[in-house]
C-alpha cells in the first residue's frame, strides 16, 4: 500500500548542531521504541487484511470458493453500474451536509458547556446518552421521531406554524431526516471540543476582554485559533466517518425486518458496498467498491491537510 | 453581553438541546415499565406501571453472565488501548525524524478502508492464532493502539509547551521518564477521553461478538440482545417489553460510569484552565 | 522513507499473504458423497447449529426431540439469533463453517449454486424424511436444479384482515377489500379514506408494497420468474397491470409517502393498533398478525379473508426458513438427523399441543400452527385447533388454513438477493414518483435477467466443469 506522504504537521527542528545526527539518529530508536505497539498490530493485523482485500479487488470471489482472477474487470464493471454512482452521490451529498453541522453543533454545545458552571456535567452526559443507547433501540425511535404523520419533530414545526414534511417516506426528505438524525450522536465531538476550550489559558480571555472584545470577537479571535488543532481533527475524522456511513442509514431503512422499505435516497456508498459483498456474494467487487472509497477519502483527507497546514496553530510549534 | 446577563439564557439552550438528546432515552426506560400491550404508545408517563419485565429478563437470560463477559472486554479494550495509543500517539508528536509524516499517513489511512472488506481476512488471522470461540478478538486487537485515538491524543500532545519537555531534556531525563512523568500527566484530559470513548465503544460493538463469539455463556450485552431480539421476532411471540428493558439494563452501567467518570477529563493544564 | 525500508516491508507484507493466502484456501470440502448419513448410524461428536434459538415452546420442545434423538454422544451447541450472513460467510471463508444452519428459505438457491450447501438427496434417503409431505411451495423454494438442499420449517402466509365496523359503516362487505375485484378495491378504498385537514385520519386500504408486489401479479396470472428460475418475467401486461393497481390504491389516498408514514406512525403492536382504533380499513397482511391482534385487542371489530385472485382463488406466497448443512459440515450425520426430527410430523405436533396448552393456560385462542409439512399442519388442525366461541377469531383460522392450501412461491435461484432487490427498487421507484410503472419494470427486469444470467452462467460452468 502505497499513500502519498503527509507531511509532519509541526515544523522542523531548530538550526542543527554538531550532535544533530546523532541524537536524530537516537531519535529514530527511540521513535520506533514508543511506535512499535503500532507498527507491531499493523504488521500483523492490517497490512494483510488491506493487501488481501487489494489482491480480492482483482478477482471474482464469492467467499464460498476461491478467488478466481479477472484482472481489473471489477473496476470496469464499477464504471458502468449506475448504483456507484447513484451511492456516490448520496454518501458525498450526506458528508457536505453532515460535517459542518456536527462541527459547528458541536463548538455550539461545547461553548455553551464552558459556560454552564456547576451544572455541566449533568448536560455532558445527556449529550453523550444517544452514543450509549443501543443502535436497535435508536433505530426505531429515529422512526418514531420523524414520522410525518405524528413525530416528533413534525409536531414540533407544527407548533410554529411550518407543516412538516414526510421525512422517512418521502425521497426528498430522507437524506436531510438522516443528517438531522446524525447530530445525535455528536457528543463525543462535543466532548472532545470541550476539552481542548479547557486548554486554551484564561489570560488570553482576560486581555480580550480588558481590549473590550465581546463575546463573538473573543470566540472568533482567541477560541477558534486556539483549538483550530483540535477543529482540524474533528473535522477529519467526522469527515472519514461520514463517507463510511452504515450504522444509522442501515437500521432504519434496510436492515432485516424493518418495514421501511429500502429508499434509493439512502443507499450510501458503504451499504452498497455490504450489499454486493455479503448479500450478493460479490466479495471481489466490494473489494474493488472498498479501495475506490478509499482512494476518495484519501484525496479529501490530504486537502484537509494541505489547508490546515496554513491555518492550524499549535502551541508546540517553533515561531 | 457579559457572564452575569449570558449565563440564563445559556441555561436554556442547554435545556433545551438536552431534552433533544435525551428523550430516546426516556422513552426507553418509560417503556419498559409497560405491559406489553403499551411499549409503543409513546407517553412518557406509562398508562400501567409494572416492574415485571425487570423480573422476567432477568429470569428469561443470564443477564449477569452477559454483563460480566461485556465488562471484562470494556475494562481491557479501554485500558490497553489508552496505553498503547498514548505511547505511539508520544512517539509521533514529540520525536522528529524522517518518515514520520509518512508513518502517520498510515495511521490515518488504516482508517480509510471501510471495514466490510477487511471482516473476514481479520477473522482468518484470529483463527490462525486460535482464538476464535474466545473473547480475545473483542479486545486483544487494542494493544496495537487505535488510529483514532493515536490522532486525537497526538493533537493533545502537540497543544503542549515543547519548552517543558525541552527543560526535562536539559535537566538530564531520558525519554521515557519525560513520557511518563511529564506527558502523560499533562494529557490526562486526552486519556480519560480515550477510555470513555473506547469504553463505550466496547460495550456497545455487536459486530465483533456477532463473528467471534458463538456460545451464549459467552455472549457480551449486545449480542445478547440480538439474540434475543430475532427470537422474539416471528412465530407470533412479540416480547417488545423485554427487549426494551434488556436495552434499559445494558445501558445503565454506562451512564452511571460516564458520570462518575466525565469530570475526569475537565481539569486543563494546571497552569491555565478558565474557570467555567 | 528509504527504498530499502520499504523493500523490507515488501517482503515481510508478501511471506505474510503467502502464507495465509494458503491457509485461506478452500480445504477440500467433503461432497455429499463422503458424508456417511445413516438411520442405524451411532451418532457422536460436536453438533453446531448456528441461526435458532429455543426462544419459544414451539422451538424448545422439537430441540428437546431431536437432541433425544441424537443421544448422548452428540454435543449440541446452538449459536443463538438469526442466521447472520457475516458471521456464516466468515466460518465459511476460514473453513470453519457450522454443521448445521437455518436460515430463509429465500437465500438457499444462491448457498445452494455457490456450493455453500450440500444437496440432502443423501440425508433424506439415509433418515427416512418423507418429502411429500412438504409443501410444495416450500419445496420450490428449497429445490434447486432438480435436487432438495433444505428441509423447510415455519410458514409463513398472507390473509385479508379488515375493520368490520368501518366496512359496514360504508356498506361494504369483506369481498370489497380481499382483491378478488379490483374495481370494488378502488371504490371501497375511496369510500373509507378519511381525511383531517391535511393529514389522513383513516387508511383505506393498504395494498403492501413494495414487499406484497409478488401476491399482487400472481393474482393476475404473472409469475415474476419462470419455473426453471432462469427467466425473470417483471415486465408482463399482467405485472404491470397488478402494479399500476396497487399503485392507484395509494394515489387515491394523497400517495404512497402519506399512507406510509401514518402506517409507520401506528402502534402497530400495540394496543393502539390501526384496528384497534379505527384508523384502517382493510389490508393483506401475513398470518403471524393474527395472533397480535388476538392478543392485545381481542375485541376489536374485525373481518378476515384469505386474499383471492382477480378469479375469486384463495391465493398466498410462502415464506419461511429452513434447515441447511453447510459444505464442510464436520458431522453432517448429525446435522441430517437434528435437522429430520425437527421437521417430522410428531415433532410438530408435540409442540403444537405445548403451544396450545400455553395459550389455553393463559386464556387464549390457540390459532394453530403453519409448518412446512403438510401432514402436520393437518392433524394439527384437526386434533388442536378447536372453535373458540368467537366467529371474528374463527373465520382468522379459517382463512389461514385456507390460504395455506392455497400458497404459491419463487422458485429458488442463484442471485435471489439481486432478484428480489431489482422488483422491490423498481416498485420503490414508482411509489416515489420518479418512474412510471412501465418504465420501472422495464428497468427492473433488466437488473433482474442480467443477475440471473450471471448467477446461472457460473452454476452452469461449476456442474459441468
Amino acid at each position: 500500500m502505497t499513500t502519498t506522504t503527509a507531511a509532519p504537521v509541526a515544523a522542523g527542528p531548530v538550526a542543527p548542531t554538531r550532535t544533530a545526527r546523532a541524537r536524530s539518529r537516537r531519535n529514530l530508536w527511540s521513535a520506533l521504541l514508543f511506535l512499535s505497539p503500532w507498527i507491531v498490530g499493523f504488521l500483523v493485523f492490517t497490512l494483510w487484511p488491506v493487501l488481501y482485500s487489494a489482491y480480492l479487488s482483482l478477482t471474482d470471489y464469492d467467499v464460498i470458493n476461491d478467488p478466481r482472477f479477472i484482472g481489473l474487470e471489477n473496476y470496469r464493471d464499477m464504471a458502468a453500474d449506475p448504483k456507484i454512482a447513484l451511492a456516490l452521490t448520496n454518501t458525498v451529498v450526506y458528508t457536505v451536509l453532515a460535517v459542518p453541522l456536527h462541527v459547528v453543533g458541536a463548538l455550539g454545545l461545547a461553548l455553551l458547556l464552558e459556560r454552564a458552571g456547576r451544572s455541566s456535567g449533568f448536560f455532558r452526559t445527556a449529550f453523550f446518552l444517544p452514543k450509549m443507547t443501543p443502535p436497535v433501540a435508536v433505530g426505531v425511535l429515529v422512526l418514531l421521531l420523524f414520522n410525518g404523520q405524528n413525530g416528533l419533530v413534525n409536531e414540533a414545526l407544527g407548533a410554529v406554524g411550518v407543516q412538516g414534511p414526510y421525512w422517512t417516506t418521502d425521497q426528498a426528505w430522507i437524506k436531510p431526516a438522516l443528517v438531522l438524525m446524525s447530530m445525535w450522536t455528536i457528543g463525543s465531538t462535543v466532548i472532545i471540543l470541550l476539552a481542548a476550550l479547557r486548554q486554551v489559558p484564561s489570560e488570553l480571555y482576560d486581555a480580550a476582554r480588558v481590549d473590550g472584545a465581546g463575546f463573538w470577537r473573543r470566540t472568533f479571535a482567541v477560541t477558534v485559533p486556539m483549538i483550530s488543532g483540535t477543529l482540524f481533527f474533528v473535522v477529519v475524522v467526522n469527515t472519514i466517518a461520514a463517507f463510511q456511513m452504515f450504522t444509522e442509514a442501515y437500521t432504519a431503512f434496510f436492515g432485516s425486518g424493518n418495514t421501511t422499505y429500502a429508499n434509493e435516497a439512502a443507499l450510501f456508498y458503504v451499504i452498497y458496498l455490504f450489499q454486493q459483498g455479503f448479500e450478493n456474494l460479490n466479495m471481489g467487487y466490494a473489494s474493488a467498491m472498498a479501495w475506490l472509497l478509499f482512494v476518495i477519502i484519501l484525496a479529501v483527507t490530504l486537502v484537509q491537510l494541505a489547508v490546515s497546514k496554513r491555518v492550524v496553530y499549535y502551541e508546540g510549534d517553533q515561531k | 453581553m457579559t457572564r452575569r446577563v449570558g449565563r440564563p439564557l445559556v441555561l436554556a439552550a442547554l435545556v433545551a438541546a438536552t431534552v433533544v438528546f435525551v428523550y430516546p432515552f426516556v422513552w426507553l426506560v418509560s417503556a419498559s415499565f409497560k405491559p406489553r400491550g403499551e411499549v409503543f404508545d409513546n407517553r412518557l408517563v406509562p398508562e400501567t406501571f409494572t416492574l415485571d419485565n425487570y423480573v422476567q429478563v432477568w429470569r428469561e437470560v443470564p443477564m449477569a453472565q452477559w454483563l460480566g463477559n461485556t465488562t471484562l472486554v470494556t475494562v481491557l479494550a479501554g485500558i490497553t488501548v489508552t496505553l498503547s495509543s498514548a505511547a505511539v500517539a508520544w512517539g509521533f508528536a514529540y520525536f522528529r525524524f524522517r518518515g514520520r509524516g509518512f508513518l502517520f499517513g498510515l495511521v490515518l489511512a488504516t482508517m480509510m478502508l471501510p471495514g466490510a472488506v477487511t471482516l473476514i481476512p481479520t477473522y482468518l488471522i484470529w483463527k490462525e492464532l486460535g482464538f476464535v470461540g474466545t473473547l480475545t478478538p473483542l479486545w486483544a486487537g487494542n494493544l496495537f493502539g487505535s488510529a483514532f485515538y493515536i490522532f486525537l491524543i497526538r493533537q493533545f500532545f502537540l497543544g503542549l509547551p515543547r519548552e517543558l519537555f525541552e527543560a526535562a531534556q536539559l535537566d538530564g531525563a531520558g525519554n521515557w521518564t519525560i513520557f511518563r512523568a511529564i506527558a502523560l500527566p499533562l494529557a490526562r484530559p486526552a486519556l480519560v477521553l480515550t477510555l470513555l470513548f473506547e469504553t463505550q465503544a466496547a460495550w456497545t460493538d455487536l459486530m465483533r461478538p456477532l463473528i467471534y463469539v458463538q456460545d451464549s455463556d459467552k455472549f457480551t450485552v449486545p449480542r445478547g440482545l440480538k439474540a434475543l431480539l430475532d427470537q422474539y421476532g416471528f412465530g407470533g411471540e412479540w416480547h417488545w417489553e423485554i427487549v426494551v428493558t434488556a436495552s434499559v439494563i445494558a445501558t445503565l452501567p454506562m451512564i452511571l460510569l460516564f458520570f462518575v467518570g466525565q469530570r475526569h477529563f475537565v481539569q486543563g493544564i494546571a497552569t491555565t484552565g478558565s474557570k467555567g | 522513507m528509504s527504498t530499502r525500508r520499504v523493500g523490507l516491508c515488501g517482503t515481510v507484507a508478501a511471506a505474510g499473504v503467502l502464507a495465509l493466502a494458503a491457509c485461506a484456501s478452500g480445504s477440500g470440502e467433503p461432497t455429499q458423497a463422503e458424508v456417511t448419513y445413516g438411520s442405524d448410524a451411532a451418532m457422536s461428536g460436536e453438533l453446531t447449529v448456528m441461526g435458532f434459538g429455543t426462544g419459544d415452546d414451539v422451538a424448545q420442545v422439537r430441540y428437546d426431540r431431536a437432541t433425544e434423538e441424537l443421544g448422548d454422544d452428540v454435543d449440541v451447541s446452538l449459536v443463538e439469533g438469526d442466521l447472520d450472513i457475516q458471521a456464516f460467510l466468515s466460518a465459511v471463508a476460514a473453513g470453519d463453517p457450522p454443521d448445521l444452519v437455518y436460515a430463509n428459505r429465500d437465500q438457499i438457491g444462491t448457498f445452494a449454486s455457490r456450493g455453500a450447501i450440500l444437496p440432502l438427496t443423501d440425508c433424506i434417503a439415509a433418515e427416512d424424511v418423507d418429502t411429500g409431505q412438504f409443501r410444495e411451495a416450500a419445496s420450490g423454494q428449497v429445490t434447486f436444479d432438480g435436487e432438495v438442499y433444505a428441509l423447510p420449517e415455519f410458514n409463513q402466509v398472507q390473509v385479508t384482515m379488515a375493520d368490520s365496523s368501518l366496512l359496514s359503516a360504508a356498506g361494504l362487505g369483506i369481498e370489497a377489500v380481499n382483491g378478488s375485484d379490483w374495481d370494488a378495491v378502488t371504490q371501497a378504498t375511496s369510500a373509507l379514506v378519511r381525511r383531517d385537514g391535511g393529514a389522513l385520519s383513516v387508511i383505506g386500504f393498504d395494498s403492501k408494497l413494495p414487499e406484497f408486489f409478488p401476491l399482487w401479479a400472481k393474482s393476475n396470472g404473472a409469475d415474476l420468474l419462470s419455473d426453471d428460475a432462469r427467466t425473470a418475467q417483471l415486465d408482463s401486461p399482467e405485472a404491470l397491470e397488478a402494479l399500476e393497481l396497487a399503485v392507484a390504491v395509494y394515489d387515491a389516498q394523497g400517495g404512497f409517502p402519506a399512507v406510509k408514514a401514518f402506517r409507520d406512525s401506528a402502534d402497530f403492536f400495540g394496543e393502539g393498533n390501526q384496528f384497534a382504533t379505527h384508523t384502517l380499513g382493510a389490508m393483506p397482511m401475513e398470518n403471524w398478525y393474527v395472533n397480535v391482534l388476538n392478543e392485545v385487542s381481542p375485541d376489536a371489530t374485525l373481518a378476515f379473508d384469505t386474499f383471492r385472485t382477480r378469479e375469486g382463488e384463495p391465493l398466498a406466497f410462502a415464506t419461511g426458513s429452513a434447515w441447511a448443512i453447510p459444505a464442510g459440515s464436520p458431522n453432517a450425520a448429525a446435522a441430517c438427523r437434528f435437522a429430520a426430527t425437527m421437521v417430522e410430523q410428531d415433532s410438530w405436533l408435540a409442540a403444537a399441543q405445548a403451544r396450545a396448552d400455553a395459550r389455553a393456560e393463559s386464556g387464549q385462542v390457540f390459532t394453530g400452527l403453519l409448518t412446512g409439512n403438510a401432514d402436520a399442519d393437518e392433524e394439527i388442525r384437526s386434533t388442536l385447533v378447536e372453535p373458540s366461541g368467537s366467529p371474528v377469531w374463527d373465520q382468522a383460522v379459517e382463512a389461514v388454513y385456507e390460504a395455506n392450501e392455497n400458497t404459491f412461491s419463487l422458485p429458488a435461484n442463484p442471485a435471489d438477493a439481486e432478484f428480489k432487490a431489482a422488483w422491490q427498487d423498481g416498485v420503490n421507484r414508482v411509489l416515489n414518483g420518479q418512474q412510471e410503472p412501465a418504465e420501472a419494470l422495464a428497468q427492473a427486469q433488466e437488473e433482474a435477467q442480467e443477475a440471473l444470467d450471471d448467477a446461472w452462467a457460473e452454476w452452469d460452468e461449476r456442474s459441468d466443469g
